[in-house]
Parts: C-alpha cells; sequence; structure tokens
C-alpha cells in the first residue's frame, strides 16, 4: 500500500514562538523555512528568519545583502532576515579573546594562543553562541511574532545543546574543570543562556522541531538520527516535511522515482512514525526570489524545456580511473557529505584498480553492508571498515591499559573522564584512518571516510608535531606521522570529491576543497552522480528539474578546471551498474 | 613551611592530553600527580595559557621569561615564585624534593615535551 501523508499546509499545524528547521543539506530545508516565514508575514505577522548554514544562499533567495543583526526584505512587510556567519563570528570571538593581550604578551604566545582558538571547534561554539543569543534574548521574543531558525546542527552542535543540560554533571562534578572542552570552558559565564536556551527548545508550547528530509532512504534515516538525538535533549515537539514528492509519472524513469519515493515513504524509519507528517510536491523551478517563494506551497508552473539542450561536455568514469592508475597515486580518498553516493564511487574506482592487475584496499565507514556483498571475492581487493564507536572503545581501552601499568584507581578514574570528552572519538577515529592510509605502503588504499573539520586539523597539526618529532620522543604512532606528508603529496594522493548537481552539495562540496587546501591536501578530480540531465526522460518536470542541474555542472567544471566526471541518474546506482554504465 | 609550585602551562585544551593523536605519558603523569597530592591536600596551581592568559601577565617573573624566550619556553614551574624548571615539566623527584613528600614513582618512562592537545588544540 502506497504511503498517503497529507500534503503540507500551515493551516493545518499548531505554530508556536520557535520554529526550528532541521534536516541535512540539498533537502529543501531553507526553502521550507523560508515559505514558511514569507506565507506568515504574508498574513500580517512579524518574522525573524535566522540562518546559520555557512553555506547558507539566503542572500540569493531574497535577493537580499543580509547581515547578521538582521535586515527588513522589501516585497515582504514584517520579514526580517538574518544570516549569521560562524567563520566571522569565530573570529570576532577569537579577537574578544586574545585581543586584550596583543601587545602585552610576545608575539609567539599570541600565536599560540591564536591556533589553539582556530579549531573547528571554536567556529562551532561561536554558530552555538549566536544562536542561543537569539533564542533567549527578550527583545527579540517581543519584537517578532514568530522566530524561525534554519540551520543543521552538525554532531558537535548537537553535543554543544546537550551540554547545558549535561553541564552541571559534566563541568561542576569535575574533579579537574573542565575537561577537555577547551574553550567551552571560558564561557562558563554563560551557562545560565544556554540552559535557558534548551529549556525554550524544550518547551513544546514555544518550540516546533520541523524535520525536513527528502523521500529517499539515506536522508530519512539521517532525519530519524536528529530526531532521536533532539528527543533526547527534551526537544520532543517535532513534525517531518517530505519534500521533493514526485505526484504523476509519465514515462518510465518517472514511473521508477515514483516507486522508489513510495517505497521510501512505505518504509518510514520507526523513530520518524509517531510524528505528523506532511509531503511537499518536487518543484521544478529553484526556490528562488520571494514570487517563487509564495508559489512553493501552491502551484508548478513549470516552464517547457525542450529535450536535447546544449549538450555538456563531461568525462565518464574511466577516464578518471584511467588518470588515477596511469599517475600511480597510492591513496585515493572519496569525500563529500553523505547520501552524494561516495561509498559506491569509491567501491567502483576500487574495483576498477583491482580489475587492471591492482591491489587495493578498500574502507569504508558507511553502515551498509551491501559494499561487502558486492565486492566480496574479488580478486586483489580486501575490505576493511571503520567503525566509529568501536574505535572509540578501541582507544579509551589502550589509553586506559597504559595508564593502569603504572597509575592507582584515582589517576585512572581521572584520566577516564577526559576520555569522554567530544574530541576523542574523532581522536580514535583519525588514529583508525592514519592506520589504513599507512596501508598505501603496499597497496592502493581506497577511502571514503570524509574527515571532518576537527579531522582536517588534526591532519593539520601532524605537521606540527612532524617538525618536533626531531626533538621529542613522544610516542607518535609511525602511521600519524607518516600521514600528512602522505596526503599533501598529490603524486600519491588523490582526493576525489562526489557531489550532486543541486545548489546546496556543491556549495558544500566548495567548501570542502577550500579546507583540503588550507590543510594541503590537493584536490583534482569532482564527480558528479545522478544526473537527470543525462537521462532520456521526457517527463516535464524532470526535464525541467535536467535544465536547472546545467548551471551547477557548469559550476563544478570551473572549479575543477575541467577534471568532472558525470554519472546520469541510476535506477539501480549499484557498483555492477555504474562499472557498466563507464565501461569498466 | 611547604613551598607553593605553581605551573603555567602552554596553550592545549586538555590537562591530560589524550585528545590529541599521540597519547602523552608525560601530561598523563603531571595531571594525575598533581590531582593525588590535591588528595593530601597539597595545591599546585596550574595556569592555562588558552583559558587564564590574564596570569601570564600578572605574573612579573613569567611575563619577563616569555617576553625573553617566547612561547617555546612553556611549561614554566614556579617553586615559590622563582622559575624552577622550563620547558618540560618538573619530575616526581623534583616534586617530591621541593615539597617534601612522598610521590609513589610511577613507572613511566621519561619523555620529552609533549603534545598533547596542541598545538592546535583538540576541539
Amino acid at each position: 500500500m502506497a504511503a498517503n501523508y497529507e500534503a503540507f499546509d500551515l493551516g493545518k499545524i499548531q505554530i508556536t514562538k520557535y520554529l526550528f528547521f532541521t534536516g541535512k543539506g540539498g533537502v529543501g530545508k531553507t526553502s521550507t523555512a523560508c515559505a514558511v516565514a514569507v506565507n506568515l508575514a504574508d498574513v500580517g505577522k512579524k518574522i525573524l528568519l535566522i540562518s546559520t548554514d555557512p553555506a547558507s544562499n539566503l542572500q540569493d533567495v531574497f535577493n537580499t545583502e543580509l547581515d547578521g543583526k538582521g535586515v527588513p526584505i522589501d516585497g515582504v512587510p514584517g520579514l526580517v532576515v538574518a544570516n549569521l556567519n560562524p567563520e566571522e563570528a569565530a573570529r570576532e570571538y577569537r579577537e574578544s579573546v586574545i585581543g586584550p593581550y596583543k601587545g602585552k604578551l610576545p608575539d609567539s604566545v599570541i600565536a599560540s594562543m591564536e591556533e589553539q582558538l582556530s579549531g573547528s571547534c571554536t567556529v562551532e561554539i561561536a554558530a552555538f553562541d549566536q544562536f542561543s543569543n537569539f533564542i533567549t534574548d527578550k527583545a527579540t521574543e517581543n519584537n517578532y511574532d514568530y522566530i524561525i531558525f534554519d540551520t543543521a546542527p552538525t554532531g558537535h552542535t548537537l553535543r554543544m545543546l546537550q551540554l547545558p543540560s549535561a553541564w552541571s554533571n559534566f563541568i561542576s562534578e569535575s574533579t579537574h574543570g573542565a575537561s577537555c572542552l577547551g574553550q567551552l570552558a571560558g564561557l562558563e559565564d554563560k551557562k545560565g543562556m544556554y540552559k535557558d536556551a534548551v529549556a525554550n527548545l524544550a518547551d513544546k508550547d514555544k518550540t516546533t522541531l520541523i524535520l525536513v528530509s527528502r523521500p529517499e532512504e539515506t536522508p530519512l534515516l539521517e532525519a530519524e538520527r536528529s530526531s532521536l538525538e533532539l528527543s533526547d535533549l527534551g526537544i520532543h515537539n517535532q513534525l517531518l516535511i517530505i519534500n521533493g514528492v514526485l505526484g504523476e509519472a509519465s514515462d518510465s524513469l518517472s514511473q521508477i522515482i515514483v516507486d522508489k519515493q513510495q517505497k521510501a515513504m512505505d518504509n518510514m524509519p520507526q523513530g520518524l512514525k509517531r510524528f505528523k507528517t506532511f509531503t511537499l510536491p518536487l518543484r521544478s523551478y529553484n526556490i528562488l526570489g520571494i514570487e517563487k517563494i509564495r508559489e512553493f506551497f501552491k502551484s508548478d508552473n513549470y516552464e517547457t524545456v525542450s529535450a536535447g539542450g546544449k549538450s555538456l561536455d563531461l568525462k565518464q568514469l574511466n577516464v578518471l580511473i584511467d588518470d588515477i592508475y596511469a599517475t600511480g597515486k597510492k591513496v585515493i580518498f572519496t569525500m563529500g557529505k553523505g547520501g552524494v553516493g561516495k561509498t559506491t564511487i569509491a567501491a567502483t574506482i576500487a574495483l576498477a584498480l583491482a580489475r587492471k592487475g591492482v591491489k587495493v584496499h578498500l574502507t569504508s565507514t558507511d553502515p551498509a553492508d551491501h559494499l561487502s556483498y558486492v565486492i566480496k571475492d574479488v580478486e586483489n581487493i580486501t575490505l576493511s571498515k571503520i567503525d566509529e564507536k568501536q574505535e572509540l572503545l578501541n582507544y579509551q581501552n589502550e589509553v586506559l591499559s597504559k595508564a593502569r601499568e603504572t597509575m592507582n584507581e584515582a589517576d585512572i578514574a581521572y584520566i577516564e573522564e577526559d576520555l569522554r570528552s567530544p574530541c576523542t572519538q574523532e581522536i580514535a577515529v583519525f588514529r583508525a584512518f592514519a592506520e589504513i592510509v599507512d596501508k598505501a605502503e603496499d597497496e592502493v588504499v581506497v577511502i571514503d571516510t570524509a574527515p571532518t573539520g576537527h579531522t582536517l586539523l588534526l591532519l593539520d597539526s601532524t605537521q606540527s608535531y612532524h617538525k618536533e618529532v626531531g626533538r621529542t620522543k613522544g610516542e607518535i604512532p609511525l602511521s600519524v606521522q607518516r600521514l600528512l606528508p602522505r596526503l599533501r603529496d598529490d603524486r600519491q594522493t588523490e582526493v576525489v570529491i562526489v557531489t550532486l548537481p543541486e545548489a546546496t552539495p556543491v556549495f558544500e562540496a566548495s567548501r570542502l576543497r577550500e579546507d583540503l587546501k588550507r590543510a594541503g591536501i590537493n584536490n583534482k578530480w569532482w564527480v558528479v552522480n545522478q544526473c537527470l540531465s543525462m537521462t532520456e526522460t521526457n517527463n516535464a518536470m524532470l526535464l525541467a528539474r535536467a535544465e536547472a542541474e546545467k548551471q551547477w555542472l557548469e559550476k563544478v567544471r570551473a572549479i575543477s578546471s575541467g577534471n568532472v566526471v558525470a554519472i546520469p541518474w541510476l535506477e539501480d546506482a549499484s557498483v555492477t551498474n555504474i562499472s557498466k554504465f563507464t565501461n569498466i | 613551611m611547604m613551598k607553593n609550585i605553581e605551573i603555567f602551562d602552554p596553550a592545549m585544551c586538555c590537562s591530560t592530553g589524550v585528545c590529541g593523536p599521540s597519547i602523552d605519558p608525560e601530561l598523563m603523569r603531571i595531571a594525575t600527580v598533581i590531582n593525588s597530592l590535591k588528595e593530601k591536600g597539597i595545591i599546585i596551581k596550574r595556569h592555562g595559557l588558552s583559558s587564564e592568559p590574564q596570569d601570564f601577565i600578572a605574573n612579573k617573573v613569567i611575563s619577563d621569561i616569555l617576553q625573553k624566550e617566547g612561547a617555546d619556553v612553556l611549561p614554566v614551574t614556579l617553586v615559590d615564585g622563582e622559575v624552577a624548571k622550563t620547558k618540560e615539566y618538573p619530575s616526581n623527584e623534583e616534586l617530591s624534593k621541593w615539597l617534601d613528600v612522598e610521590i609513589k614513582p610511577h613507572q613511566l618512562r621519561k619523555f620529552g615535551r609533549g603534545f598533547g592537545c596542541g598545538p592546535k588544540g583538540c576541539c
């Protein structure tokens, strides 16, 4: 039986003072938040819309230069939009900490403080700080009828939301201060504000959490995960919007998509079933400009597009594989957001290299085990998996067993406390990752683990260690010592960035490329996955979307200087099928 | 009268260093020794450059040595206000001698200056 959810209608929901939109990048969170904001403003409400997404395209959506305080929107009386910039906030925060000491402490000391405050943690703290400000500020509460947040809580932000509730038993009971919370320790005076922020979020009469997803398996699972984590914080007033539902099929491709979407909705993750669920139809247009935002909940007047517009000069995956093979690269990463298909691309590359007689080690953090099913028993390929929880456990055990050799129980309890800190898990994964990259001594290593901000930062500091290795006997694993020089060597390492031909994934991928550049890691190839423009559809809606893809393909081509591979939307995006398509 | 010991740490974010990519036994040692001394009522105050930079200015001895030698001189240990050790944490033997208390010898090997969470911080 096909899942049947109500179409979203603002009139059908109980609207609270604070509306909090969350979901992974590219699901239409911003479009939905904007449409709610504009529609409420249109009935005379005073609205503040805030985005904390660094890749936010709110400026483009409203065609208005925005700032962190809020700008009134022409043509929508009552609507004020603010775009928080976490990087900028982090800079201000760093300056507020260090500024007073400039000239009083020597430059080298200032520099070492600055480095310590340059982590991704500082950025997230700053973003969290701004966010908490808005949700607790009395003036804001009085000036607006509704305050709408468009924000994707990343891992760190979620942990920070958890912090105030756990604050009392974590910090107050801590025997040695704030433990590994770094800069957060200095924010103890804000404890009250953070507590209020979480209290407001947990108050069902004040806050509604709106989970946004696509009618696809992975984003729905991610929505479930966020939902559960936010429930754990006491935020129970949630509802789900499934955006991008294709209503009618008119050819075989559109039929396949309709069936696939229905199946994903029929198999709704258990954790989402208890929430009221609405759908929003797929639109042919990008949600840019006030008129489109107003239309978003109402209609779709897609312009008819003639098939077979100018074709883009796009390469196939085998060109990328031949390049890797010819250059003899040893470490191949596929990077990108979850759900863009990087695991499958990594497996396809591994398979192709193995068939050319190369010994390959393929590793993944993807919990889905379909990979080992497909790749099983292929000559020249070995498989491994980085299980984050297991790595954390291993690391904790390693530290503790080392500690037990010499320390008493009190000492061990002391260390255990730091081992529960938020960054320990990332360290553990980082070390596992270094171990795997080290296999490139003997074989080609293909990895689909996306290093997060913290890991990249660690990569960077690996180099600082490197400088000190000469004069210290610190126990740095050999694999860690060798890691960065190898990753920075573009003759050895290739980072393949995987994205989709849509605004958000492309923006996010560009940011990833910048992060890599900062860590001194080169990226040459891009893979744009699931291109509708490469299919043979006659469905008017899909044609319109295919046309919209082209600008993103062009953008990627410009960024990558033409080193871009495109893969069509495939019904069965398995390794076997992609391999077949790309003549591997 | 027991001697007063203070340690001025380099910029880092946790006192045991378990959040850096290497486990630094030296940082674990000093953190736990200080903790165990606290149980005996002996307080060794640690000052973190990242969280309490004001302390590094307010103390004339530290401020002077930083001006002269830069950030690399950290960690610095002061005993009754005088520089007793730089660039490394004091050993258990040194602490034991200065404080005139017995410190159970930890069988940890000696390491040079550790990395801990630094230099880029751990979070």
